[in-house]
Formats: C-alpha cells, structure tokens, sequence
C-alpha cells in the first residue's frame, strides 16, 4: 500500500492527540503536524511540545511548510472559527480535508468550505466518530426491525470543555457553547438514520445556570426537531456533567419505532468500582472509540479516490440545526 | 399543638369506578383499614370487590355518597366533573384521578365548587409518591444538587387498546393522560412553568396499532429548562420510566430500566402490555398517596400535593397540547 502523507493542522481541539496517535501507528501514513496558534493559548499544551509528547517526528513550524510536504490529506483541528480559513488553505494545496466538528460556525462559512474543496477537487470530511462506533453501527443493523420510526431522544451531556481549552468559552473562536458544541454530534446520527432528510421544525431554549461564574455562554440546551413525514426528536446538548464528574460526560439515543424501542448508550461501555485514595469512583472505559474506524474511512477514501461520508453536506446539514437553534433560542419562535 | 398524623379509624370511603386504577387504590384503601364501597356505572364493582375480598357494593352513586365520608373518583377523565360536583355537594372529601378534567376551565370551577362546600379535593399525581421520584424531590429541596438547571423526563407503556382510553376526545391523548406525570413534576422541582412547546407524533391515528410519541420543552420561572418525552408504544412494552436532573452543583438521575433491585428472567416473553407496574420492592405508590389523603382527611397537614396543583397540570397539559396545534410555544397563564 502507497505511503499517504497526512498533516494535521492546530492542535487547539484536543482531539487532535488522538488523531495523532492513531496516526502515529499507521505503517501507511507519513505524519506531518504544525500548530503554530499554540501561542495564543498560553498555558495550555500545544505547539512542537505536544506533538514531540505524542510521538511526532515531523513537527513544522507553518501552515505553509505542513502544505510545502504536499500532503495528500489533512486533518483540520483548529478552533471552530478558524476552520474555514485552513479547509481554504489546504483545498488550496490539493489535499483531501477532515475537518473537526462542527463544519463551521456559519452555514456561510460552511457553504465556503464545501465550495473551496469542490473547486479544488478534493473530499471534505467532518470528523463524526460516533457514526463510526460500534455501538452505533450495532443500532444501525438493529434499525431496520425498529419499524416505522416516529420518535429520538438524544442527549450529548458533558463537562464544560473550556476547561481544558479556554477557547470553547471564547464566543467569537467556538461559535457559542453548549448548543454549538453538542448539537451537531446527535444531529449527524439523526443525518445518518435518515439518510440526509433536512429538519423541518427547529425549536430551542436555552440557559446558562450552570457554571454561569466561568462562562458567558449557555450551557444548557433544550431542541425540539421536526423532520419530514411528522417524525420528531428532542437533543439534549447541555454541559451538565459536573467539573469532577468521573467521565467527560456522554452520548444516548432512544430511538421509537412502531416495531420497538432501541436505546443506544454510545459510551456506556465501562466497568465501574471505587477508588479508595481518592474517594472516588472509578469507571474504566473499555470502549474502542470511533475514531480509528472514521480515520480508516477517510484515508480509504482519498486512496480509492472516493467521497468519504460524513461529507461536507452532510455536515452543513447538523450546522444548519444549529443556527437555527440559535434563531429559534433569541426570538422564541421555532426557525 | 398537636399534629394529626393518623387516620381516622374505619374512615368510610366510596370509590366510583372499578377499572385499572380501582385495582390500585382498592387494595390501598383496605391496608389503611378503610370502609370501603364501591360504585361502578358498569356493574363492575361486584366483581372487584371480590378479587380483593374487602368492600361492599354500592347499587347507585347517590346511595354510595350517603354511605361515605370520602369520594374516590377512579373512573374514564371525561366523567370526572360530574361526579366531583355530586360529591362537592353531599359534602365529601374527595381524591380524584388525574387529570381533573379535560380543559382548565372546568378543573378551576370542579376547585371552587370543593371550596365553597368545604370539601378537601386531592389529584392522583401518583408519580409525586413513586420512590424514586420522591427520593429525588426530597434532594433537590435539600440542595443535593444545587438549583435544577436542565430536567429531563421520559415515560413509555403500552398503547391503550381500546375503549374510552384510546380515544383522546374522551382521554385527552397521550400528553393529558400519560405526560401530565411529568409535567407535574418538572412544575414541583423544577418552579412554575412559564412556556411550553410540544410535538406530538402517530404512526396510525384512529387506530391502536400504532406508536404514539410527544416531546414538550418547558422553560421554568426560575431559568431552569425542562424536556419531557412520553411514548405509548407496541404491545407488550414493559412500562418505562426515569429522569435526570442536571443543577447548578450535580446531578441526579434514574432509568426504570436499569435499576431492577430484583430481576426474574423465566425465559419467555412478556405476552400483555401494561398501563402502569408497581415495583414489589419498594411501598406501592398508592398507598403512600392514599395514607397522606386519608391524614389530611382526617384533620391532618395537607399532603404534597393541592387541588391547585391538579389544576396547574391540566392547564399545562391543555398549553401542551394548544402548542401541538399551532406548532408555537404557548404562555402558559398563572
């Protein structure tokens, strides 16, 4: 199998250290990192530091010598705002994009992006994991005895991310908080079960009760979707896990169907006991996680020459819920 | 002073209705030492009272109101003005089933018709008496998680297969008879509703084959959002029921599912659906609420629950399903 020679831009969303990793152990990747906005995030990990902790061996200063080794894709890992700004650069440059989520955070931003990739001839992917994960994809083979469906309730609950990255609490970099931040991972399950059907109906409410001392942006978020054919769901997108809660937080579905009822718990795989020095309960993860399984589809991808999905579209389509949700939050009224 | 916390002895009660919620509040009443007559319209009683071999039979509801000092009012939602009025009116304490009636109005006046006689009247929030949700009220009021921020309910049974049930010109649908619940509750944790926005969803209107869901989204006067789910599913669905309430210092959660403190598994499938199931590990909920009814009956504090709340949760049920309609969020008036 040929050599691919795979960039990842920013690590401002630590999900970037993951990626990295899994990269790192591809005997079919050639790894190429810069971070070079590590400095505006002063006291924060990032930059050649990090990389050279995670097992990089090419570390590159500048965008401009990450896009010098003409990479074949790129892994987008910037804050939200600045996606647009690389997806542009590294379109530029021929590479293939992953782009973390969400895809922007504007639909003009995003329309922009899926524009740029078009023109240049090259696949924009949005990194959505848990459409990967095997808990998911056991939902998706159980789906079809599920009937008609009618209804999803979908939580995505976690920590108050800007404690690791003081950016998801900046509104103008992360695009708002919980409900930019949470909405778009059920929001793309629900693209991938319906197969692309745009929401009808978007409706939310919206507080900041919780953490309002370290945050100006909301942290609870309550949506109601209508989606073609009368099919309704609800999301979940809060920051309501406590600061010390023993994991980050997590992701359920309860999907209704004339047939039965589905619950999927996409992280609930753990194994729970306490930890007496700490007084604290200790819950081991021993779920795999979907981000190899979606790295692996992308790198097929851009290898057979195909479009890797979730495509830009695709990820349009959850942003899309998003601003809504915000219109719907600031006038009251369903967008 | 001191408080009466007992029941009066032999506390003479008249239940009018003998269908699912009489085979609850029957075996309720006899374990708090109650006389108990019944009276049903379709000559049911007879045949109840003696499945639960306690309680006589009433051959009409005036000939049970002579009998009794308290009114239990178990019968199809639609015929519960009727008979609360009667009851007003013969000057007797009365408990009835949520909802008190299918539109606000009727419920306010069903409120001061009980006060003008100087009757107590009590609504059937049974879920304020579930462990579960009791465990949580109390630690949400003692600050166990600081102020409720975001709540979340959800409630599944069976779909109801027929009769007046299935009918929601005569229930009030799924979100009058099943969410009111929920709506009850998130309005006592979680401070007064001040808007509601609903959806609701049927795979087979008319029928009873298909799923019925509906999804509300409160937001409360204290800044706290609420989000409640209620499903009647296919037949055979075990009843389901859970919340999580996320505060400003923790969290506090429940699945049905998922916290069985005994489990039998006898390896066939469940046949029936069910409307409504007990847990045998913890007091049955009816009898919790029945005992704090039949205290404050009996000259003692009033119990966890008011004619007002009854009447607040059918107002938010009725803005509920007013939001289905025009598919906006509805204000819902103090």
């Amino acid at each position: 199998m040929s050599e691919l020679t795979v960039g990842v831009m920013s690590m401002a969303h630590l999900h970037a250290a993951g990626y990295i990793g899994l990269l790192a152990a591809r005997p079919d990747v050639r790894l190429v990192v810069a971070d070079p906005d590590a400095v505006d995030r002063p006291g924060e990990s990032g930059g050649r530091e990090l990389a050279e902790r995670l097992g990089v061996t090419d570390y590159v200063d500048t965008y401009a010598e990450l896009l010098a080794r003409r990479p074949d894709a790129v892994i987008i890992c910037s804050e939200n705002a600045r996606h647009r700004e690389l997806t542009e650069l590294a379109a530029a440059a021929g590479a293939h994009v992953l782009c973390e989520k969400p895809l922007a955070t504007t639909v003009a931003d995003g329309e922009a992006m899926i524009a740029a990739c078009a023109a240049a001839g090259v696949s924009l992917m949005v990194a959505y994991p848990v459409r990967f994960s095997r808990p998911f994809q056991a939902l998706r083979d159980a789906y079809p005895q599920l009937g008609r469906i009618v209804a999803v309730a979908g939580t995505n609950n976690g920590q108050l991310p800007a404690h690791s990255r003081s950016w998801f609490g900046n509104a103008e970099l992360a695009g708002g908080g919980a409900v930019m931040d949470h909405t778009v991972h059920i929001a793309d399950l629900l693209d991938a079960l319906f197969d692309g059907a745009e929401a009808e109906s978007v409706h939310a409410v919206t507080n900041r009760m919780i953490r309002e001392d370290e945050t100006e942006l909301e942290t609870g978020g309550l949506l109601s979707i209508g989606y073609p054919g009368g099919v309704i769901a609800t999301i979940d997108c809060s920051w309501s896990k406590p600061a010390h809660y023993p994991t980050w937080g997590g992701l359920t579905l309860r999907v209704v169907g004339e047939g039965g009822i589905a619950d999927l718990d996409a992280f609930g795989q753990k194994i729970h006991g306490f930890q007496e020095p700490t007084r604290s309960p200790l819950w081991i993860d021993y779920d795999e996680g979907g981000d190899a399984a979606m790295l692996d589809e992308f790198l097929s991808a851009v290898r057979e020459g195909r479009r890797p999905q979730p495509d830009g579209e695709s990820g349009l389509r959850s942003l899309r819920i998003v601003e809504r949700a915000y219109r719907s939050a600031s006038t009251g009224a369903p967008a | 002073m001191t408080v009466i916390n007992t029941i009066k002895a032999g506390l003479r009660v008249g239940l009018v209705g003998a269908g699912g919620i009489a085979r609850l509040h029957l075996p309720a009443w006899l374990a708090l030492g109650a006389q108990v007559t019944v009276y049903s319209i379709d000559g049911a009683a007879g045949t109840l009272v003696n499945e639960f071999a306690g309680g006589q039979v009433a051959e009409s509801l005036d000939e049970l109101l002579d009998a009794v000092e308290v009114v239990d009012v178990v019968t199809p939602t639609f015929t519960h003005p009727e008979i609360v009025l009667a009851a007003a009116a013969a000057g007797r304490h009365i408990v009835c089933e949520k909802p008190f009636a299918l539109d606000t109005a009727t419920a306010e006046a069903m409120v001061k018709a009980c006060a003008s006689a100087g009757v107590q009247l009590l609504p059937g929030h049974v879920v304020r008496y579930f462990a579960e949700y009791s465990a949580l009220q109390r630690a949400v009021a003692a600050g166990a998680v600081g102020a409720p921020a975001v709540l979340r309910f959800h409630r599944c049974g069976s779909r109801p297969l027929g009769g007046w049930f299935a009918d929601p010109a005569l229930s009030g649908g799924l979100v009058m008879d099943q969410m009111i619940h929920d709506l009850d509750f998130a309005r006592w944790i979680g401070g007064e509703i001040e808007t509601v926005f609903a959806r609701i969803v049927d795979s087979s209107p008319g029928t009873t084959d298909g799923v019925v869901s509906a999804h509300v989204t409160a937001t409360h006067a204290g800044g706290a959002i609420s989000s409640c789910s209620g499903t009647w599913a296919r037949q055979g669905t075990r009843f389901r029921y859970g919340f999580q309430v996320a505060g400003t210092d923790g969290l506090l959660e429940h699945d049905s599912a998922g916290a069985a403190p005994l489990v039998v598994d006898a390896g066939a499938a469940r046949a029936g659906g069910e409307l409504v199931s007990v847990s045998p590990t913890v007091e049955s909920p009816f009898l919790t609420e029945l005992r704090e009814f039949a205290v404050s009956f009996s000259g003692g504090p009033p119990p966890r629950v008011s004619a007002e709340d009854g009447v607040a949760a059918v107002r938010l049920a009725v803005a509920a399903n007013t939001s289905i309609l025009t598919g906006a969020p509805v204000e819902v008036a103090a």
